[in-house]
C-alpha cells in the first residue's frame, strides 16, 4: 500500500469516529469537538488526494475557527451546551433508516455513474486554483463574498440585544 | 487509492450527517450535522475530478466555495441560537415555531 493509501485509511477512520461522535453524543459541546475532529480526518483524506492546500483550509477553517465559535455559542447558552430533550427510540430508529435509504440512494446514483477512466493522483497547485477562480469562477467567488457580507450582516441583526424603547 | 474508496468515504459521512439533521434537537448539533453533509460533498466533488484525471482545481474551487457557505450558514445559526437562549426558550429547533417554520 502507497503512502497514499494509508494516510487515507488512518484519516478516513479518524474522521468517521469523529463524524460518530459529532451526532452521537448527548452534549452539543461534545458534538462541537466530535466535529473537529471529523474535520481533521477530512483535511488528511485530502492530502491524501493531493489537495495540500484545501487540507491546510479544513484545519484553519472548518477543524478550527468553526468549532471554536461553535463552542462559543455553545457557552452562551444558558444550559451550559447540554442538548433539550432526547428523541424517542422510534424517531430515532426513523431517523437512522432515513440516513441509511439516503445514503444507500447517494451510493447508487455515484457508482452507477459513467465517470470517466481514473487517471491516478494528481498534484493540484493552488496558484492554478486561484488563478481559475479569479478568472473563469469570478462569478462564483463573488455571490460567496456577497454571502459571507449578508450572513454576517444578519447575524449581528438577529443577535444583538434590542434595547427598550423609552417612552415619552 | 481507488475512486470508489474516496466515494464510500464520502457516502458514509453523508449519511451520519444525515441521521444527526434528523435526530438532533439541538441547533447547534442541527448544523454540526449540515456542515458534516457539506464536508462530504466536498470529498465527493474533490475525489471526482482529482483522481478522474480531469483538472483537480474545480474540486478545490468548489470546496472552497461550500466552505464559504459553512461559514455564512454557522455565523447565522449561530446568532440564532443566542437569540433563541436569551428569549429562554432554548435552542430547540422544535421548540421554537418561528424556526421551525
Amino acid at each position: 500500500m502507497s503512502w497514499a493509501g494509508a494516510l487515507f485509511g488512518v484519516a478516513a477512520v479518524i474522521a468517521l469516529i469523529g463524524a460518530v461522535g459529532a451526532v452521537g453524543l448527548r452534549s452539543a459541546f461534545h458534538n462541537v469537538l466530535g466535529f473537529a475532529v471529523a474535520m481533521l480526518g477530512v483535511a488528511g483524506v485530502f492530502l491524501s488526494v493531493g489537495h495540500d492546500f484545501l487540507a491546510i483550509v479544513f484545519v484553519l477553517i472548518c477543524g478550527g475557527a468553526l468549532p471554536v465559535v461553535m463552542v462559543h455559542a455553545v457557552l452562551l447558552n444558558r444550559p451550559a451546551g447540554e442538548a433539550p430533550r432526547p428523541r424517542g427510540r422510534a424517531a430515532t430508529l426513523g431517523a437512522a433508516a432515513v440516513a441509511a435509504a439516503g445514503a444507500v440512494a447517494a451510493w447508487l446514483v455515484v457508482s452507477g455513474a459513467p465517470w470517466p477512466p481514473a487517471g491516478g493522483r494528481r498534484e493540484v497547485e493552488a496558484a492554478w486554483a486561484g488563478y481559475r477562480f479569479l478568472t473563469d469562477y469570478v462569478l462564483a467567488f463573488e455571490l460567496v463574498s456577497v454571502l459571507i457580507a449578508v450572513a454576517m450582516i444578519g447575524a449581528v441583526t438577529v443577535a444583538r440585544r434590542r434595547r427598550p424603547k423609552s417612552e415619552g | 487509492m481507488p475512486l470508489a474508496a474516496y466515494l464510500a468515504f464520502g457516502t458514509l459521512l453523508f449519511g451520519i450527517g444525515l441521521f444527526g439533521l434528523l435526530q438532533r434537537r439541538s441547533l447547534v448539533s442541527v448544523l454540526v450535522a449540515i456542515d458534516l453533509m457539506l464536508a462530504a460533498v466536498s470529498v465527493n466533488v474533490v475525489a471526482l475530478t482529482t483522481l478522474s484525471g480531469r483538472d483537480g482545481s474545480l474540486g478545490l474551487v468548489v470546496s472552497l466555495i461550500l466552505v464559504g457557505v459553512a461559514a455564512a450558514e454557522t455565523a447565522v445559526v449561530l446568532s440564532l441560537s443566542v437569540a433563541a437562549e436569551r428569549r429562554s426558550r432554548g435552542a430547540d429547533v422544535e421548540g421554537d415555531p418561528e424556526i421551525e417554520g
